[in-house]
């Protein structure tokens, strides 16, 4: 039987630019007086345009492992390079679309959008055409002087998408970004997510509990393990795509994941 | 379908209608009670004048000629001298209150730095400010403005420092992620996001304001609506009196409206999510 799913090694010869770089990754939380190892000894390398899909349960550190590729707060120990440069802060070469809704309430979907790309030195014509471009790649141009407070859970993640990808990141880090969302609106969103990639194929490290929502989106899977949190196992998805939910290879993946998961 | 639309079309003017006349009900309530209470001598016109009488002395307070009577024609000059107290007193008190709310809210030591000290005089009644004001300050319009601005300070301070404090912090995570610098972050995350808290320290101060004028014009200045009520009161002028409560009632209303709408003209987050 051919099989799509093999383990690989991290790739020695890559052909193209790695974009993101973790070695010996750790992180400690004090608690209590105690200490608590959420991360352990994390490796990754993310090639240039790939989407990498971090699958595990709740509480394994995947978000916090997120938070840490972000810089929202410091790692214990190990080196983090994106495109070479040491993380400390955050900033735009990251951009991180949340699981909870973070858009500025008191923005329109426009201004939302168009937030990141203010100050930056740009024309008045170049700004808008540019925000107009971004608004019509997630589908919202109807929607433009909307508020947040009077859009759909879909169509916010939509302008939450936007929003970061107008800035051009190295990165793009989403933490369970369409976990609160209904069956059909996930679909429909991965779908979205897929073809703007396809199109400005940026390096997606996407973080999922999700197993059919990894097997639909990555080109590799990293299975994190619970206490400490570490990289359990590296999958390679080779399903072309688009990838269809019902065919057997997709199962078969899904099922292997899903034993993975429950060791 | 189309009869279905008017309808709902109708029902929803009619409530709109309703609506319209929802606030007015109880100062409607209030004055036939007031009225009826009046006529059948229940109460006995020198405790409280009859409203018709209230509205000819307030009539005459307000249009009439300089002159014509003790107290005709006196509103604009006590309105004007009313106005500025407050307006200084508040204007004080939002450029202290504010920023110093702000800061506290998100920086822990100056949060604690203040806290102690600002909430110890909170506990102090404005009214036994007014003693030492007047030995400070005479008797005059700094008195008025000091305690104005004092009072007012208390509610917008703590206000500004709750919204600050509450502010989602993933919307302070957001913007840092998208390269925005603590000054931007400031004016355009911090304040908009802590917005419905500062809007209702703001409101409060201003109420507040209205009553401590009255306190700081119980001092025997000249001129001033809080000034005229003391005054109307050593010569027996009931009718003043609550015309004097009526103006303050209604201006204070005015001002809290006038407040909120110039909030929202200037602001998109007073206009949005407030």
């Amino acid at each position: 039987m051919k099989t799509h799913l093999k383990a690989v090694p991290a790739p020695r010869h890559g052909r193209k630019q790695s974009i993101l770089e973790i070695s010996g990754l750790r992180k400690v939380f004090e608690v209590n007086g105690s200490f608590h190892t959420v991360l352990e000894d994390i490796n990754l390398r993310a090639e240039g345009g790939e989407l990498i899909c971090i699958l595990g349960r709740s509480g394994c550190g995947k978000s916090t492992l997120l938070k840490i590729l972000a810089g929202f707060i410091p790692s214990s120990s190990g080196a983090l390079h994106v495109k070479g440069k040491p993380v400390i802060h955050p900033g735009s070469d990251r951009c991180v679309v949340f699981q909870e809704d973070a858009l500025f309430p008191w923005l329109t979907v426009r201004e939302n959008i168009a937030f990141g790309l203010k100050g930056k030195g740009m024309g008045k014509k170049a700004f808008k055409k540019e925000v107009d471009r971004y608004l019509s790649l997630v589908g919202l141009s109807e929607f433009e002087n909307y508020v947040p407070g009077d859009i759909s859970g879909g169509m916010k993640q939509r302008v939450a998408l936007a929003r970061v990808l107008i800035l051009k990141p190295e990165v793009l880090l989403m933490d369970e970004p369409f976990v609160s969302l209904d069956a059909q609106t996930r679909e429909e969103m991965q779908n979205l997510l897929l073809s703007i990639w396809s199109v400005l194929a940026h390096t997606i490290i996407f973080v999922t509990h999700d197993v059919n929502e990894a097997v639909t989106l990555a080109d590799r899977i990293l299975i994190m393990g619970n206490d400490p949190g570490r990289i359990k196992e590296e999958i390679r998805i080779g399903l072309p795509r688009p990838r269809k939910r019902e065919t057997r290879e997709f199962l078969e993946l899904s099922r292997r994941l899903h034993e993975y998961l429950r060791d | 379908m189309k009869k279905e639309s008017w309808a709902m079309q109708d029902a929803s003017t009619q409530k709109r209608g309703f609506n319209a006349f929802l606030p007015y009900i109880i100062p409607a309530a209030f004055l036939i009670i007031w009225m009826l209470v009046s006529e059948s001598g229940l109460i006995p016109n020198y405790l409280l004048p009859h409203p018709l009488e209230i509205g000819k002395t307030g009539y005459a307070y307000i249009f009439g000629k300089q002159g014509e009577a003790p107290y005709a024609g006196r509103f604009l000059s006590d309105a004007g001298a009313s106005l500025v107290r407050v307006g200084m007193g508040f204007a004080a008190a939002v450029v202290l209150g504010l920023p110093l709310g702000i800061v506290s809210g998100r920086l822990s030591r100056v949060q604690k730095f203040f806290s102690t000290t600002i909430n110890a005089l909170r506990a102090v009644p404005g009214i036994t400010w007014l003693p030492l004001a007047m030995v400070w300050f005479g008797i005059g319009i700094k008195t008025t403005v000091f305690l104005v601005g004092l009072a007012a300070f208390f509610p917008i301070y703590l206000n500004a420092a709750a919204g600050a404090t509450q502010v989602n912090p993933l919307l302070l995570q957001a913007g840092a992620m998208m390269g925005v610098r603590r000054i931007r972050g400031t004016f355009a995350i911090l304040l908009p996001g802590a917005m419905p808290h500062i809007m209702t320290g703001l409101r409060l101060g201003l109420g507040v304001s209205w009553a401590y004028l009255v306190l700081g014009e119980l001092t025997g200045v000249p001129n001033g609506l809080g000034a005229v009520i003391m005054d109307a009161r050593m010569l027996g002028r009931i009718d003043i009196i609550v015309v004097g409560i009526i103006i303050i009632a209604v201006i204070g209303r005015f001002s809290d409206q006038l407040l909120q709408a110039s909030m929202r003209f200037c602001f998109k987050s007073a206009r949005r999510i407030c």
